[in-house]
């Protein structure tokens, strides 16, 4: 392209990036040739002239409208002052690749990012993934008081409008003079002219003076100096109500136990009673206790409410045991029981045994006829062959190994051959 | 501002290694554009052991309008104006031979050569240029004896 087309695109191009690629904190050395030659920078964005001199575009841009003498169209080259007069936007991508891959330290290193990224990615990196860029707050509603001129947030608006605004005023009631409103509290609890009741109105004193004066009034009232004795009082007070409100508690909780009892032990000299009408057949002792219970029962009936709980328990008692026994019996009637089945059971089963036995030696017997002699031919032939040809390997063996010693060689030649003939006697015995 | 940006690295780059011989600073801390440079007079040069204050001035354009640069020592020199300014010429600080991509430690070493070979063809000086060419003895003489009055520190 020529000049004017290249001022133009210069003019066009986005010039407020979020990173300056210049201002960088470069980690890792770079090659002095990546430099470009006016911002002693690594390139940005290259571009190449005719002479194949090689300038960030925008510092090309800024040295064409030093150098160019009034609108003629071409200036002399920046490095070698060739007339030039066409610029090439297309330079070899291994200079811009070299130059995107230079190690960066993140601008936003004053807020605390410590990422080291590539040159190329710095820009990405900046907008989208390092978490500390500052971003202005998306709530920017504020609300300017016009009173104090303050911006104020919408959300306190109202109350600074009405208590925090430091132009809003307020006028005490009692001594008339103005204070700001945020502190009006503040002086109403120390303005000197409020007028507030004697410190022992709680006692009776009717008396209502300036908080100037009530201290000139404390020191004649009578009331205040009983006070201390008077609190000393109320506390012990206080003090033996919540005792006493334990007591009772306690005592109700008692009376309830009580009477709980005596219900119990009422009916159980009822139900005794019933008892004792009711079946002749009790034991003699307990009819004597009984009739000893009926005498003295109108003498002292706490004394009758003893024995008959004791004459119930006693009762129950027996019950109980009897009960006891008679599961006991059940048990060893159950354990013979028991025992007698699994005994039938187990003579069955051995009954059973005893046949299978018999069964399995006959079946034995059959099988042991059937192969007789099938086996008796078999093994002669067998035990014939296998004889010669063993033989045959001892006597090589014999006379292989009688070198290292003729005593372990006959131990070796003997060792297949005797277990073989005892063992074809034995099976032949068995046959017969 | 991208200016500043491109001195302030500049600058750091000098007074982390700085070229043989010179040392820079600012002049006033709040101000880029105006450094102090004191550069010692090469050996092998009439200026020898002398330690000379160089201004030099960025101007608002920079790198695209060349740096100035001015003698505050006095010093004897065909290139260098023989008045209280003390400006001196170099070739490539003139407007038309100037390069953005020229970097100052480049002029401050191209002046310090100046010291070591003066350039009377491109002289302001005639005077000391003709001398300098004609009768280089007596220019040695009167340069080392005004390095020694002014350029050389008790």
């Amino acid at each position: 392209m020529d000049i004017q087309d290249f001022l133009a695109m210069e003019a066009n191009s986005d010039r407020d990036d979020l990173v300056d690629l210049r201002a960088l904190d470069f980690v890792s050395s770079y090659d002095s040739h990546l430099m470009c030659p006016i911002c002693h920078c690594p390139f940005v964005q290259p571009v190449r002239l005719q002479c194949d001199h090689v300038f960030c575009q925008k510092c090309l841009g800024s040295a064409i409208t030093t150098f160019r003498s009034a609108d003629s169209d071409e200036f002399p080259c920046p490095s070698c002052r060739t007339p030039t007069t066409r610029i090439s936007t297309r330079v070899p991508r291994l200079l811009v690749n070299m130059c995107d891959e230079i190690q960066v330290r993140c601008p936003l290193v004053g807020e605390g990012c410590n990422e080291i990224v590539p040159r190329g990615h710095v820009q990405s990196h900046v907008e989208k993934y390092c978490g500390y860029r500052l971003l202005p707050c998306p709530d920017e509603s504020y609300c300017r008081c016009e009173r104090c001129n303050e911006d104020v947030m919408e959300q306190d608006f109202a109350e600074h409008d009405k208590e925090l605004c430091p132009s809003l005023e307020a006028t005490c009631d009692d001594c008339g003079s103005i204070v700001p409103r945020r502190s009006l509290k503040k002086h109403v609890e120390t303005c000197p002219d409020v007028v507030s009741a004697c410190a022992a109105s709680q006692y009776g004193c009717s008396v209502k003076v300036r908080r100037a004066d009530i201290a000139a009034h404390e020191q004649q009232c009578p009331l205040v100096s009983i006070g201390p004795y008077l609190e000393a009082q109320n506390t012990r007070l206080n003090s033996l109500e919540l005792t006493m409100r334990h007591l009772q508690q306690r005592n109700e909780i008692f009376e309830d136990g009580m009477a709980n009892i005596r219900s119990t032990l009422l009916e159980s000299a009822r139900v005794s009673d019933a008892d004792r009408n009711g079946g002749r057949s009790a034991p003699n002792g307990d009819r004597d206790g009984q009739a000893l219970i009926d005498a003295e029962d109108p003498a002292d009936p706490a004394n009758s409410f003893s024995s008959h709980t004791t004459q119930y328990l006693l009762s129950l008692h027996e019950s109980l045991r009897e009960e006891v026994s008679q599961m006991s019996h059940a048990l060893t009637d159950l354990d013979a029981r028991a025992s007698m089945t699994i005994m039938n059971e187990c003579l069955r089963i051995k009954e059973d045994m005893a046949h299978t036995n018999a069964a399995l030696n006959s079946v034995r017997m059959q099988v042991q006829w059937l192969m007789n002699p099938r086996l008796h031919n078999g093994t002669r032939a067998n035990g014939m062959r296998t004889n010669s040809a063993s033989n045959e390997s001892t006597r090589t063996q014999l006379t292989s190994t009688s070198a290292p010693g003729p005593s372990s060689g006959t131990g070796v030649s003997l060792g297949p051959l005797r277990p073989r003939r005892p063992s074809d006697s034995g099976r032949e015995g068995t046959k017969l | 501002m991208g200016s500043q940006k491109r001195i302030a690295k500049e600058l750091s780059e000098l007074v982390e290694s700085p070229p043989d011989g010179i040392t820079v600073e600012l002049a006033d801390e709040a101000n880029l554009y105006k450094w102090k440079v004191f550069m010692e007079g090469p050996e092998g040069s009439p200026y020898q052991d002398g330690k000379f204050l160089v201004n030099l001035t960025l101007p608002t354009e920079y790198p695209f309008k060349p740096p100035t640069v001015s003698f505050g020592t006095k010093i004897y020199h065909p290139n260098v104006t023989n008045d209280d300014k003390g400006s001196m010429c170099l070739g490539m600080l003139r407007a038309d031979e100037w390069k953005p991509s020229s970097k100052i430690a480049a002029v401050l070493q191209f002046a310090r050569q100046l010291l070591l070979e003066p350039m009377p063809d491109d002289a302001i000086e005639g005077r000391i240029a003709e001398q300098y060419k004609n009768d280089r003895k007596r220019y040695d003489e009167i340069a080392r004896e005004w390095t020694r009055k002014w350029a050389v520190s008790e």
